[in-house]
Protein backbone atom coordinates (compact mmCIF):
# COMPACT_ATOMS: atom_id res chain seq x y z
CA UNK A 1 0.00 0.00 0.00
CA UNK A 2 1.31 3.41 -0.90
CA UNK A 3 0.40 4.94 2.44
CA UNK A 4 2.63 2.43 4.20
CA UNK A 5 5.78 4.33 3.31
CA UNK A 6 4.21 7.77 3.10
CA UNK A 7 3.16 8.05 6.69
CA UNK A 8 6.39 6.88 8.23
CA UNK A 9 9.92 8.08 8.35
CA UNK A 10 12.26 6.10 6.19
CA UNK A 11 14.30 3.94 8.54
CA UNK A 12 12.94 1.46 11.02
CA UNK A 13 15.21 -0.65 13.19
CA UNK A 14 13.67 -3.46 15.19
CA UNK A 15 14.37 -3.05 18.91
CA UNK A 16 12.12 -5.62 20.55
CA UNK A 17 9.56 -8.14 19.54
CA UNK A 18 6.90 -9.26 21.96
CA UNK A 19 3.75 -11.33 21.81
CA UNK A 20 1.49 -8.37 21.07
CA UNK A 21 3.70 -5.86 19.34
CA UNK A 22 7.00 -5.01 17.70
CA UNK A 23 8.99 -1.98 18.76
CA UNK A 24 11.14 -0.05 16.30
CA UNK A 25 13.69 2.73 16.55
CA UNK A 26 12.92 5.46 14.03
CA UNK A 27 12.58 9.20 13.67
CA UNK A 28 9.61 11.54 13.70
CA UNK A 29 9.87 15.00 12.14
CA UNK A 30 13.47 15.32 13.25
CA UNK A 31 13.35 13.65 16.64
CA UNK A 32 14.39 10.12 17.48
CA UNK A 33 11.34 8.03 18.25
CA UNK A 34 10.05 4.58 19.11
CA UNK A 35 7.34 3.04 16.95
CA UNK A 36 5.19 0.38 18.59
CA UNK A 37 3.30 -1.71 16.10
CA UNK A 38 0.56 -4.07 17.17
CA UNK A 39 0.50 -6.82 14.59
CA UNK A 40 -2.47 -8.89 13.62
CA UNK A 41 -2.94 -12.37 14.96
CA UNK A 42 -3.55 -14.74 12.10
CA UNK A 43 -5.39 -17.22 14.30
CA UNK A 44 -8.15 -14.73 15.06
CA UNK A 45 -11.08 -13.95 12.86
CA UNK A 46 -10.03 -10.94 10.73
CA UNK A 47 -12.93 -8.72 11.83
CA UNK A 48 -12.47 -9.50 15.49
CA UNK A 49 -8.71 -9.13 15.12
CA UNK A 50 -8.83 -5.63 13.68
CA UNK A 51 -11.40 -4.54 16.26
CA UNK A 52 -9.32 -5.83 19.16
CA UNK A 53 -6.09 -4.39 17.79
CA UNK A 54 -7.64 -0.99 17.27
CA UNK A 55 -9.34 -0.92 20.63
CA UNK A 56 -6.09 -1.79 22.42
CA UNK A 57 -4.16 0.75 20.40
CA UNK A 58 -6.57 3.52 21.40
CA UNK A 59 -6.72 2.32 24.99
CA UNK A 60 -2.95 2.51 25.27
CA UNK A 61 -2.88 6.03 23.82
CA UNK A 62 -5.56 7.10 26.29
CA UNK A 63 -3.80 5.59 29.29
CA UNK A 64 -0.45 7.16 28.41
CA UNK A 65 -2.10 10.57 28.15
CA UNK A 66 -3.99 10.04 31.36
CA UNK A 67 -0.83 9.06 33.22
CA UNK A 68 0.84 12.29 32.11
CA UNK A 69 -2.15 14.29 33.28
CA UNK A 70 -1.77 12.68 36.68
CA UNK A 71 1.83 13.88 36.82
CA UNK A 72 3.53 10.57 36.04
CA UNK A 73 6.27 10.77 33.47
CA UNK A 74 5.74 8.69 30.34
CA UNK A 75 7.27 9.02 26.89
CA UNK A 76 5.64 11.84 24.87
CA UNK A 77 3.11 10.43 22.42
CA UNK A 78 3.93 11.76 18.94
CA UNK A 79 1.36 10.02 16.75
CA UNK A 80 -1.31 7.35 16.63
CA UNK A 81 -1.96 5.57 13.35
CA UNK A 82 -5.15 3.50 13.35
CA UNK A 83 -4.47 2.19 9.83
CA UNK A 84 -1.00 0.83 10.48
CA UNK A 85 -1.80 0.01 14.13
CA UNK A 86 1.15 2.01 15.38
CA UNK A 87 1.91 4.34 18.24
CA UNK A 88 4.88 6.69 17.91
CA UNK A 89 6.60 7.77 21.11
CA UNK A 90 9.51 9.89 22.22
CA UNK A 91 12.74 7.86 22.44
CA UNK A 92 13.79 7.98 26.08
CA UNK A 93 17.56 7.77 26.48
CA UNK A 94 18.53 5.85 29.58
CA UNK A 95 18.70 2.40 31.18
CA UNK A 96 15.76 0.40 32.48
CA UNK A 97 15.34 0.02 36.23
CA UNK A 98 15.86 -3.70 35.60
CA UNK A 99 19.35 -3.11 34.21
CA UNK A 100 20.24 -0.77 37.06
CA UNK A 101 19.01 -3.23 39.70
CA UNK A 102 20.79 -6.15 38.05
CA UNK A 103 23.97 -4.14 38.20
CA UNK A 104 23.34 -3.41 41.87
CA UNK A 105 22.98 -7.18 42.29
CA UNK A 106 26.32 -7.94 40.69
CA UNK A 107 28.41 -4.93 41.73
CA UNK A 108 26.85 -3.91 45.01
CA UNK A 109 24.05 -1.52 45.82
CA UNK A 110 24.40 2.25 45.55
CA UNK A 111 22.24 2.99 48.57
CA UNK A 112 21.40 6.59 47.77
CA UNK A 113 20.53 5.88 44.13
CA UNK A 114 18.48 2.87 45.17
CA UNK A 115 16.47 4.95 47.67
CA UNK A 116 15.84 7.54 45.00
CA UNK A 117 14.61 4.98 42.46
CA UNK A 118 12.40 3.16 44.96
CA UNK A 119 10.75 6.36 46.15
CA UNK A 120 10.15 7.51 42.58
CA UNK A 121 8.51 4.16 41.77
CA UNK A 122 6.24 4.24 44.83
CA UNK A 123 5.34 7.85 44.22
CA UNK A 124 4.48 7.26 40.55
CA UNK A 125 2.30 4.21 41.25
CA UNK A 126 0.53 6.11 44.04
CA UNK A 127 -0.31 8.94 41.64
CA UNK A 128 -1.59 6.53 38.99
CA UNK A 129 -3.75 4.62 41.46
CA UNK A 130 -5.23 7.72 43.06
CA UNK A 131 -6.14 8.91 39.59
CA UNK A 132 -7.93 5.62 38.96
CA UNK A 133 -5.38 4.22 36.53
CA UNK A 134 -3.94 0.72 36.90
CA UNK A 135 -0.77 0.05 34.91
CA UNK A 136 -1.37 -3.68 34.56
CA UNK A 137 2.22 -4.69 33.79
CA UNK A 138 4.46 -3.18 36.42
CA UNK A 139 7.87 -4.76 36.03
CA UNK A 140 11.30 -3.24 36.35
CA UNK A 141 11.81 -3.54 32.59
CA UNK A 142 8.82 -1.26 32.03
CA UNK A 143 10.50 1.53 33.98
CA UNK A 144 13.24 3.66 32.52
CA UNK A 145 15.58 6.18 34.12
CA UNK A 146 16.19 9.20 31.93
CA UNK A 147 19.89 9.92 31.39
CA UNK A 148 21.08 13.04 33.15
CA UNK A 149 18.14 13.55 35.49
CA UNK A 150 17.47 9.93 36.55
CA UNK A 151 13.79 10.76 36.26
CA UNK A 152 11.59 7.67 36.32
CA UNK A 153 9.66 7.10 33.09
CA UNK A 154 6.93 4.48 32.98
CA UNK A 155 6.41 2.72 29.66
CA UNK A 156 4.14 0.10 28.10
CA UNK A 157 0.57 0.97 29.04
CA UNK A 158 -0.63 -1.82 26.75
CA UNK A 159 -2.33 -3.64 29.63
CA UNK A 160 -3.50 -0.55 31.49
CA UNK A 161 -7.09 0.17 32.41
CA UNK A 162 -9.03 2.53 34.59
CA UNK A 163 -10.28 1.22 37.90
CA UNK A 164 -10.81 2.48 41.40
CA UNK A 165 -11.10 -0.97 42.98
CA UNK A 166 -8.56 -1.73 45.73
CA UNK A 167 -8.43 -5.25 44.31
CA UNK A 168 -7.06 -4.07 40.93
CA UNK A 169 -4.56 -1.76 42.55
CA UNK A 170 -3.40 -4.46 44.95
CA UNK A 171 -2.87 -6.91 42.08
CA UNK A 172 -0.90 -4.19 40.27
CA UNK A 173 1.43 -3.92 43.27
CA UNK A 174 1.53 -7.69 43.71
CA UNK A 175 2.72 -8.21 40.12
CA UNK A 176 5.54 -5.75 40.79
CA UNK A 177 6.39 -7.46 44.07
CA UNK A 178 6.67 -10.85 42.41
CA UNK A 179 8.74 -9.42 39.58
CA UNK A 180 11.14 -7.75 41.98
CA UNK A 181 11.36 -10.80 44.22
CA UNK A 182 12.30 -13.07 41.37
CA UNK A 183 14.59 -10.69 39.46
CA UNK A 184 16.23 -8.63 42.14
CA UNK A 185 16.52 -10.70 45.30
CA UNK A 186 20.11 -9.47 45.70
CA UNK A 187 18.98 -5.86 46.08
CA UNK A 188 17.50 -6.23 49.55
CA UNK A 189 13.93 -5.28 50.32
CA UNK A 190 13.28 -2.77 47.56
CA UNK A 191 9.58 -3.53 47.70
CA UNK A 192 9.32 -2.28 51.28
CA UNK A 193 10.87 1.00 50.22
CA UNK A 194 8.51 1.24 47.26
CA UNK A 195 5.49 0.57 49.45
CA UNK A 196 6.66 3.17 51.98
CA UNK A 197 6.79 5.75 49.18
CA UNK A 198 3.42 4.52 47.91
CA UNK A 199 1.88 5.20 51.31
CA UNK A 200 3.11 8.75 51.26
CA UNK A 201 1.90 9.34 47.73
CA UNK A 202 -1.48 7.60 47.71
CA UNK A 203 -4.32 8.87 49.85
CA UNK A 204 -6.08 5.54 49.52
CA UNK A 205 -3.05 3.51 50.57
CA UNK A 206 -4.68 1.74 53.45
CA UNK A 207 -7.43 -0.10 51.59
CA UNK A 208 -4.99 -1.02 48.80
CA UNK A 209 -2.35 -2.37 51.17
CA UNK A 210 -4.94 -4.34 53.15
CA UNK A 211 -6.04 -5.90 49.91
CA UNK A 212 -2.42 -6.55 48.98
CA UNK A 213 -2.07 -8.69 52.11
CA UNK A 214 -5.03 -10.77 50.96
CA UNK A 215 -3.72 -11.04 47.42
CA UNK A 216 -0.38 -12.30 48.74
CA UNK A 217 -2.23 -15.17 50.41
CA UNK A 218 -3.98 -16.31 47.31
CA UNK A 219 -1.97 -15.07 44.32
CA UNK A 220 -2.91 -12.86 41.43
CA UNK A 221 -5.99 -14.77 40.33
CA UNK A 222 -9.11 -14.68 42.40
CA UNK A 223 -10.54 -18.03 43.39
CA UNK A 224 -13.84 -18.45 41.68
CA UNK A 225 -15.87 -20.90 43.69
CA UNK A 226 -19.63 -20.96 43.72
CA UNK B 1 14.69 11.80 1.50
CA UNK B 2 16.01 13.00 4.77
CA UNK B 3 13.81 12.78 7.81
CA UNK B 4 15.67 15.53 9.62
CA UNK B 5 14.24 18.96 10.15
CA UNK B 6 16.29 21.37 8.16
CA UNK B 7 16.28 25.04 7.55
CA UNK B 8 17.09 25.53 3.91
CA UNK B 9 20.19 27.70 3.84
CA UNK B 10 19.34 29.49 0.63
CA UNK B 11 16.26 30.87 2.33
CA UNK B 12 17.90 31.56 5.63
CA UNK B 13 20.13 34.28 4.30
CA UNK B 14 17.27 36.37 3.04
CA UNK B 15 16.01 38.60 5.80
CA UNK B 16 12.32 38.11 5.35
CA UNK B 17 11.64 34.57 4.26
CA UNK B 18 9.76 31.57 5.46
CA UNK B 19 11.60 28.73 7.13
CA UNK B 20 11.34 25.27 5.68
CA UNK B 21 10.78 22.04 7.59
CA UNK B 22 10.78 18.59 6.09
CA UNK B 23 8.05 16.14 6.99
CA UNK B 24 8.72 12.82 5.26
CA UNK B 25 9.58 14.48 2.00
CA UNK B 26 6.92 17.18 2.04
CA UNK B 27 8.05 20.62 3.07
CA UNK B 28 6.28 22.92 5.46
CA UNK B 29 7.14 26.61 5.24
CA UNK B 30 6.57 28.70 8.33
CA UNK B 31 6.74 32.41 9.04
CA UNK B 32 5.86 34.38 12.15
CA UNK B 33 4.36 37.88 12.07
CA UNK B 34 3.63 40.49 14.73
CA UNK B 35 1.60 43.68 14.45
CA UNK B 36 -0.50 42.30 11.61
CA UNK B 37 -3.01 44.93 10.51
CA UNK B 38 -5.01 43.12 7.83
CA UNK B 39 -6.21 39.99 9.62
CA UNK B 40 -9.80 40.93 8.82
CA UNK B 41 -9.11 40.82 5.08
CA UNK B 42 -7.07 37.65 5.41
CA UNK B 43 -9.91 35.98 7.25
CA UNK B 44 -12.50 37.13 4.74
CA UNK B 45 -10.58 35.97 1.69
CA UNK B 46 -9.82 32.69 3.41
CA UNK B 47 -13.48 32.10 4.21
CA UNK B 48 -14.45 33.04 0.67
CA UNK B 49 -11.90 30.55 -0.58
CA UNK B 50 -10.13 33.18 -2.66
CA UNK B 51 -6.88 33.24 -0.71
CA UNK B 52 -4.12 32.75 -3.24
CA UNK B 53 -1.98 30.81 -2.51
CA UNK B 54 -3.81 28.78 0.12
CA UNK B 55 -2.17 29.31 3.53
CA UNK B 56 -2.85 28.22 7.10
CA UNK B 57 -2.97 31.09 9.60
CA UNK B 58 -2.55 30.11 13.23
CA UNK B 59 -3.10 32.09 16.38
CA UNK B 60 0.56 32.17 17.39
CA UNK B 61 -0.27 32.92 21.03
CA UNK B 62 -1.15 29.23 21.30
CA UNK B 63 2.13 28.07 19.74
CA UNK B 64 5.01 27.81 22.23
CA UNK B 65 7.23 25.74 19.93
CA UNK B 66 7.52 24.43 16.37
CA UNK B 67 7.42 20.74 17.29
CA UNK B 68 3.65 20.43 17.97
CA UNK B 69 3.05 22.22 14.65
CA UNK B 70 5.19 19.62 12.90
CA UNK B 71 3.31 16.81 14.66
CA UNK B 72 0.01 18.32 13.51
CA UNK B 73 1.43 18.73 10.00
CA UNK B 74 2.54 15.09 9.99
CA UNK B 75 -0.96 14.03 10.98
CA UNK B 76 -2.43 16.26 8.28
CA UNK B 77 -0.22 14.74 5.56
CA UNK B 78 -1.07 11.19 6.63
CA UNK B 79 -4.79 12.03 6.42
CA UNK B 80 -4.24 13.67 3.04
CA UNK B 81 -2.42 10.61 1.66
CA UNK B 82 -5.44 8.52 2.63
CA UNK B 83 -7.98 10.99 1.31
CA UNK B 84 -9.46 11.28 4.77
CA UNK B 85 -9.27 14.99 5.50
CA UNK B 86 -11.92 16.06 7.99
CA UNK B 87 -12.04 19.70 6.90
CA UNK B 88 -12.34 21.19 3.44
CA UNK B 89 -8.72 22.02 2.68
CA UNK B 90 -5.27 20.76 3.54
CA UNK B 91 -4.40 23.98 5.31
CA UNK B 92 -7.53 24.24 7.41
CA UNK B 93 -6.86 20.64 8.39
CA UNK B 94 -3.52 21.76 9.85
CA UNK B 95 -5.26 24.32 12.06
CA UNK B 96 -7.90 21.79 13.06
CA UNK B 97 -5.28 19.17 13.91
CA UNK B 98 -3.23 21.65 15.90
CA UNK B 99 -6.23 22.40 18.11
CA UNK B 100 -6.27 18.90 19.61
CA UNK B 101 -10.06 19.09 19.69
CA UNK B 102 -12.73 17.41 17.59
CA UNK B 103 -14.91 20.49 17.34
CA UNK B 104 -14.09 21.93 13.92
CA UNK B 105 -15.72 25.36 14.14
CA UNK B 106 -14.36 25.98 17.62
CA UNK B 107 -10.89 24.77 16.59
CA UNK B 108 -10.70 27.10 13.63
CA UNK B 109 -11.94 30.00 15.76
CA UNK B 110 -9.49 29.50 18.59
CA UNK B 111 -6.40 28.21 16.80
CA UNK B 112 -7.00 30.12 13.60
CA UNK B 113 -7.23 33.89 13.32
CA UNK B 114 -10.01 36.35 14.04
CA UNK B 115 -10.68 39.93 12.84
CA UNK B 116 -8.51 41.35 15.56
CA UNK B 117 -5.56 38.92 15.58
CA UNK B 118 -2.23 40.70 15.29
CA UNK B 119 0.20 37.87 16.04
CA UNK B 120 0.10 35.17 13.35
CA UNK B 121 2.00 32.05 12.35
CA UNK B 122 1.61 31.38 8.62
CA UNK B 123 2.15 27.89 7.21
CA UNK B 124 2.11 26.37 3.76
CA UNK B 125 2.88 22.88 2.50
CA UNK B 126 5.24 22.53 -0.48
CA UNK B 127 5.45 26.25 -1.15
CA UNK B 128 7.34 27.34 -4.25
CA UNK B 129 9.65 30.39 -4.02
CA UNK B 130 7.01 32.41 -5.88
CA UNK B 131 4.31 31.36 -3.46
CA UNK B 132 6.52 32.33 -0.53
CA UNK B 133 6.89 35.79 -2.00
CA UNK B 134 3.14 35.97 -2.53
CA UNK B 135 2.46 34.97 1.07
CA UNK B 136 4.81 37.64 2.34
CA UNK B 137 2.95 40.23 0.27
CA UNK B 138 -0.37 38.98 1.57
CA UNK B 139 0.36 39.71 5.23
CA UNK B 140 0.92 43.27 6.40
CA UNK B 141 2.97 42.92 9.54
CA UNK B 142 6.52 42.47 10.84
CA UNK B 143 8.11 39.14 10.22
CA UNK B 144 10.08 37.93 13.22
CA UNK B 145 12.23 34.90 13.96
CA UNK B 146 10.50 31.62 14.87
CA UNK B 147 12.75 31.48 17.92
CA UNK B 148 10.49 34.09 19.48
CA UNK B 149 7.53 31.71 19.71
CA UNK B 150 8.47 30.47 23.17
CA UNK B 151 8.72 33.91 24.75
CA UNK B 152 5.58 35.29 23.17
CA UNK B 153 3.21 32.36 23.77
CA UNK B 154 0.34 32.88 26.18
CA UNK B 155 0.90 30.13 28.73
CA UNK B 156 -2.38 30.50 30.61
CA UNK B 157 -4.41 30.59 27.39
CA UNK B 158 -2.63 27.44 26.21
CA UNK B 159 -3.25 25.67 29.52
CA UNK B 160 -6.91 26.60 29.36
CA UNK B 161 -7.42 25.60 25.75
CA UNK B 162 -5.64 22.25 26.01
CA UNK B 163 -6.72 21.62 29.61
CA UNK B 164 -3.17 21.16 30.86
CA UNK B 165 -2.97 20.79 34.64
CA UNK B 166 -0.13 21.97 36.85
CA UNK B 167 0.69 18.37 37.75
CA UNK B 168 1.24 17.55 34.09
CA UNK B 169 3.58 20.50 33.67
CA UNK B 170 5.59 19.06 36.54
CA UNK B 171 6.70 16.20 34.28
CA UNK B 172 6.33 17.71 30.83
CA UNK B 173 7.06 20.81 28.81
CA UNK B 174 4.03 22.68 27.56
CA UNK B 175 4.96 21.84 23.96
CA UNK B 176 5.11 18.11 24.72
CA UNK B 177 1.75 18.31 26.48
CA UNK B 178 0.24 19.85 23.34
CA UNK B 179 1.90 17.21 21.14
CA UNK B 180 0.34 14.43 23.22
CA UNK B 181 -3.11 15.96 22.78
CA UNK B 182 -2.69 16.34 19.04
CA UNK B 183 -1.57 12.72 18.75
CA UNK B 184 -4.20 11.18 21.01
CA UNK B 185 -7.24 13.21 19.94
CA UNK B 186 -8.77 10.52 17.74
CA UNK B 187 -8.12 7.81 20.30
CA UNK B 188 -10.22 9.52 22.95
Amino acid sequence: MATETDSRDSSLILLKQGAEARVFDSSFVGRRCVVKERFSKKYRHPTLDSKLTLRRLNAEARCVTKARKLGVCTPVLYAVDPMLHTLTFEYVEGPSVKDVFLEFGSRGVDKEYMDNIASQIGDAIGKLHDGGLVHGDLTTSNMLLRNGTNQLVLIDFGLSFTSTLPEDKAVDLYVLERAILSMHSLCGNVMDQILAAYRKSSKQWSSTLNKLAQVRQRGRKRTMIG
Amino acid sequence: MSSEIFCCDSYRFKVEAMKLFNINGTSLSLALYTDVTNSKELLESMQAGTLEPEVAFLNALLVPDIFPILAAAHKTLVAKSRDSLTTRTLHSELVYNYSGSKHITESLKRCGISDSTTYILAARFDATPDEIKAIEKLISGNEIDLEELGGRANQSQIQKHYKISASELGVSSIADAITCRIASRDAL
